[in-house]
């Protein structure tokens, strides 16, 4: 049996194994070595598994003994690999960073549960990406949340204690609607594998027409809460604002697009385009994607704290990408594919620069943080470079987002929509700009900072440089990646 | 290969401008020699770039037949990138003269360094979407020298700015993507690369000739989004002048050439009647520019609204679609950044002598500082419109278009407008020679040298374009002859 086939549950063993191993483990040091070693390894598997893939084309890997249609498999293709390597690479950075941050917010004798969590968060982001069974993925999308919520509230105050609680009790509701929905689909098919329960939902679709809806909503609901879509997006701002640093960053750039991703797979791989068309859920997509869009910025503007800025934006973001699944075209699919790539980089990389600015100043409020490009003007200029790329300034990946989502609509045949991207697009202007131009300039603001006086060494401003960097050469390989995502879907 | 050095008049000066803060420690004397250097090699790669025969496209970055990322040579870009890179220079002394007492000087020369190689990369932008990239860095690279200052006033400025350009070039985006949809491609040709068989969606094309027509005209200061340029004079005059009468303003006027020659095409901007809608905008532009002029006190202000209108006068020479006019567009393009630059350095040159600002404040600074006031009287005059100088030529062809066109209408308003003028800029002269001083100090206040030899010598020029006109003529009306 071709040993990199099994790479994928290979990652996912290691990473859970290593989980448990971690608590046994004294020294802080030996848990940072063992934790980033673990996960660099998955993500060099992730990245030969996705070589594999592009010479070998996607396959089934069955888990355990049991064949279709009884046992779990796993459906390796294009978008899972990649999925796998973003997944894997952003985690690297993130643990990478903590290392010199995490017990600035939390006790140190809790870091290594930390990366406890960090592993088995990783391992379920990973599942719900690989697997070819509705019950796997949710129970994968179950242990998910768990280990998010743990992620937060291991930061111990009021502020997180709230903020999870508000957090969990809306995932679980969420969960309760996916099995719900599930367990419609297993009613009407008689099956839980991907695969077969298209072959017979395609042969009962026209009867059972309303079956097909309520599950279908029932899902987009349910994972619509996990993806933080409008109006169900309200446990975010608390949630990522008040978590640790790296913690924010896991979730805004993880934690929130795979149960998307698994969303779209049970779209276009369970029901398929025709069903869903004959459903009026394309444009609850639509509709609730541009009030994201546009009233996640709305929101944005107004808030005070830093941190609840950035949550808001995501907010704004992921509704881009609830749109451009509900224009329901191959291109709509494929550009928010790229979007959960461009904004994953970008979105971890802004919450590791407002972390880094927060820990140096003790700061929390946005207002607070002017001048802060004297004192610490790379790590501003890293958050610049993620501020432009939001904005859609060209040769950042959002603007290569801006420009596809434009032709998918047009394409679509939606012209009246375009005018909602563009004015998204100069919304995140308003209130990224002036943290930085307060940062950088203005005489008042700048007055008494001494510059680099807050500078953090340079080991610990990598982990930002590498997603920096990531971001940028994102834009390069854009075509790419639209082609293998294109592959990926494989619509007929 | 082919073509790779193309990319040196965009490139060299962006390195540069990441060189400068690594000088730092070197001390101020090096940096101003490192720019001089700079702005001269980069005159030098222009004239060689432009001569050597097989650089003549360059593709930067071609992701797929959407995002295509080329610079490519040809006549306007040529004269555009030269008329550019020699004002630069010129600059470049004024700013080392003026800036000699301000702070974050290499923060000023870097950004200042960096806009010039952008403004190349406009000048050389192959297609419309090169020229957009290009644009926003624009915006992006001019931001920091608006608000170099730093006062509130200048960050309430600096703000103004971002917001009208980057809304500005939303339209563009919004205006290019349909266009897209239409012609697949989004090459600059000569005579226009939409040709008539896409005419019969004339309301389509209508909307985008006039959506890329106002997102660009932001920068162009058409009205009504004139007003970002005003406010923009809280900045140093070597930008003032440099920025907001030549490179950024320019390349506004200069993208809208492309829009309407190399993009539309003359016949079919004609036939959607794009022109005759915009002609009402450029009218008020020229009207209210002037008018505004006649009411402001402040210099630089009364000097920013003239552009205003100045700007209009290049427009309506692109829109009337007529060999002449499009001549006396084109050209006075080119005079206007002499004339405006002059003017601007003048009274630059006056606020760092004796810290003064408005009109009222220079009674008889004339016979304070003969040679600077004589450079303003004698590129005022330009400006009016007065033989034998360069502006006068501009005009005569701008007023030989409108009547070419049977508009006479036009060439009425050239005569009022030109009263108009005279009307903000002669008082200053006056004021200036004619009017005794609050307190008597006839002593002669020194200027420095980096600062009067730039004057003077652009006032030579103007003098000289004025007097012999016939080279620049001869190659613009090898550019008209294969656009309309």
């Amino acid at each position: 049996m071709n040993v990199i086939k099994m790479f994928p549950v290979v990652i996912i063993l290691l990473l859970l194994l290593t989980a448990f191993g971690l608590p046994i483990v004294k020294k802080k040091k030996i848990v940072f070595q063992i934790s980033l070693a673990t996960i660099f390894i998955a993500f060099v598997m992730s990245g030969v598994t996705l070589n594999y893939v592009t010479q070998v084309g996607d396959y089934l890997l069955r888990i355990g003994p049991y064949d279709i249609p009884w046992g779990i498999t796993f459906r390796i293709g294009y978008i899972e690999a990649l999925m796998a390597m973003l997944f894997t690479g952003v985690s690297l950075m993130v643990g990478w960073y903590g290392v010199y941050s995490i017990h600035k917010d939390i006790e140190e004798k809790h870091i290594k549960y930390y990366y406890l969590l960090l592993h088995i968060l990783l391992a379920s982001l990973l599942g719900i990406v690989f697997t070819n069974d509705l019950f796997n993925g949710y129970v994968f999308v179950e242990a998910t949340t768990l280990s998010s919520c743990g992620l937060i509230i291991i930061k111990n105050n009021k502020s997180t204690s709230k903020a999870t609680f508000k957090y969990l009790i809306m995932s679980v509701l969420g969960s309760g609607l996916l099995l719900m929905g599930i367990a419609f689909l297993y009613a009407v098919t008689g099956h839980l594998n991907i695969g077969e329960v298209h072959r017979e939902l395609v042969k009962v679709a026209a009867e059972k027409h309303n079956i097909v809806v309520i599950s279908l909503s029932l899902l987009l609901v349910g994972l619509g809460v996990k993806g933080a879509m409008f109006p169900l997006h309200t446990w975010l701002p608390d949630a990522h604002s008040s978590a640790p640093s790296t913690s924010s960053a896991l979730l805004s750039s993880l934690v929130l697009k795979a149960p998307v991703v698994f969303l779209i797979k049970i779209m276009y791989q369970v029901y398929g385009l025709d069903i869903i068309h004959t459903t009026p859920i394309f444009t609850i997509l639509l509709i609730l994607g541009l009030a994201g869009m546009i009233l996640g910025s709305i929101f944005a503007i107004n808030q005070k704290e830093i941190k609840r800025v950035i949550a808001y934006s995501t907010v704004a973001q992921m509704g881009y990408i609830f749109f451009g699944m509900g224009l329901g075209t191959e291109m709509g699919l494929m550009v928010s594919l790229f979007h959960v790539f461009a904004h994953a980089l970008t979105k971890a990389m802004l919450f590791l620069c407002v972390g880094s600015m927060m820990e140096q100043s003790g700061y929390k409020y946005k207002d607070e943080f002017r001048g802060i490009g004297k004192e610490m003007p790379v790590t501003l200029g890293a958050f610049t470079l993620g501020a432009l790329s939001m904005v859609g300034i060209p040769i950042f990946p959002g603007f290569i987002s801006k420009w596809y989502y434009s032709i998918a609509t047009i394409n679509a045949g939606q012209y009246i929509f375009l005018g909602f991207i563009l004015v998204s697009s100069l919304l995140n202007a308003v209130y990224y700009f002036p943290i930085v131009i307060n940062g950088y300039f203005g005489k008042d603001n700048v007055k008494g900072k001494i510059y680099r006086a807050k500078y953090k060494p340079v080991k610990e401003v990598l982990p930002l440089a590498v997603l920096a960097i990531a971001m940028v050469m994102i834009s390069g390989y854009s075509s790419t990646l639209l082609e293998y995502f294109k592959f990926g879907l494989n619509l007929k | 290969m082919s073509g790779v050095g193309l990319l040196l008049p965009v490139v060299v000066p962006m390195l540069a401008a990441v060189a400068v803060p690594f000088l730092l420690n070197k001390g101020k004397k090096i940096i101003r020699w490192f720019i001089i250097g700079v702005v001269f090699f980069n005159l030098l790669i222009n004239w060689i770039t432009i001569h050597s025969l097989n650089t003549r496209m360059f593709h930067i970055w071609k992701l797929n037949t959407f995002i295509d990322i080329f610079l490519k040579v040809d006549e306007l870009g040529i004269m555009f990138s030269f008329l550019v890179s020699i004002l630069w220079i010129f600059t470049t002394f004024y700013a080392i003269g003026y800036m000699d007492h301000e702070e974050h000087q290499e923060r000023f020369f870097a950004f200042f360094i960096m806009t010039l190689g952008i403004t190349n990369g406009i000048a050389y932008s192959g297609n419309l979407f090169t020229l957009y990239i290009f644009y926003e860095f624009l915006t992006l690279a001019t931001y920091p020298l608006v608000i170099h200052a730093e006062t509130e006033e200048a960050l309430h400025s600096g703000r103004k700015y971002l917001i009208y350009s980057l809304g500005g070039a939303t339209f563009i985006l919004l205006g290019m993507i349909l266009l897209y949809t239409l012609t697949f491609d989004l090459s600059f040709v000569e005579g226009g690369l939409a040709s008539l068989k896409h005419i019969d969606k004339k309301q389509l094309m209508l909307m985008i000739y006039i959506t890329i027509f106002l997102g660009f005209g932001v920068k162009a200061a058409l009205v009504p989004f004139h007003s970002w340029l005003a406010a923009a004079m809280v900045a140093p005059t070597p930008v003032s002048a440099l920025l907001h009468a030549v490179a950024v303003v320019k390349s506004g006027v200069f993208a809208l050439l492309r829009l309407c020659y190399y993009v539309f095409g003359a016949e079919v901007v004609e036939r959607i009647e794009g022109n005759l809608y915009i002609s009402f905008l450029i009218l008020t532009t020229i009207l209210l520019g002037s008018l505004l002029a006649l009411h402001q006190d402040n210099l630089k202000k009364r000097l920013a609204y003239s552009t205003i209108s100045q700007l209009g006068y290049i427009l309506l020479g692109i829109v009337i679609i007529n060999q002449n006019a499009l001549i006396g567009g084109i050209l006075h393009l080119i005079n206007h950044a002499v004339i405006k630059i002059t003017l601007f350095f003048c009274v630059g040159a006056i606020y760092i002598a004796t810290k003064k600002k408005y009109i009222h404040e220079i009674r008889g600074i004339g016979r304070e500082m003969p040679v600077i006031m004589w450079c303003f009287a004698i590129a005022s005059f330009s400006l009016i419109g007065i033989p034998p100088s360069n502006g006068f030529v501009s005009k005569w062809y701008l007023a030989l278009g409108g009547l070419g066109a049977n508009k006479a209408i036009f060439a009425v308003l050239l005569m009022l407008s030109a009263f108009l003028t005279a009307g903000y800029l002669l008082p200053i002269v006056v004021t200036a020679f004619f009017q005794s001083p609050d307190q008597e100090e006839e002593e002669t206040l020194v200027v420095s040298r980096y600062m009067t030899a730039p004057i003077v010598i652009l006032t030579g020029v103007i003098v000289f374009l004025g007097l012999f006109p016939n080279t620049i003529i001869r190659y613009i009306e090898g550019i008209v002859s294969k656009l309309i």
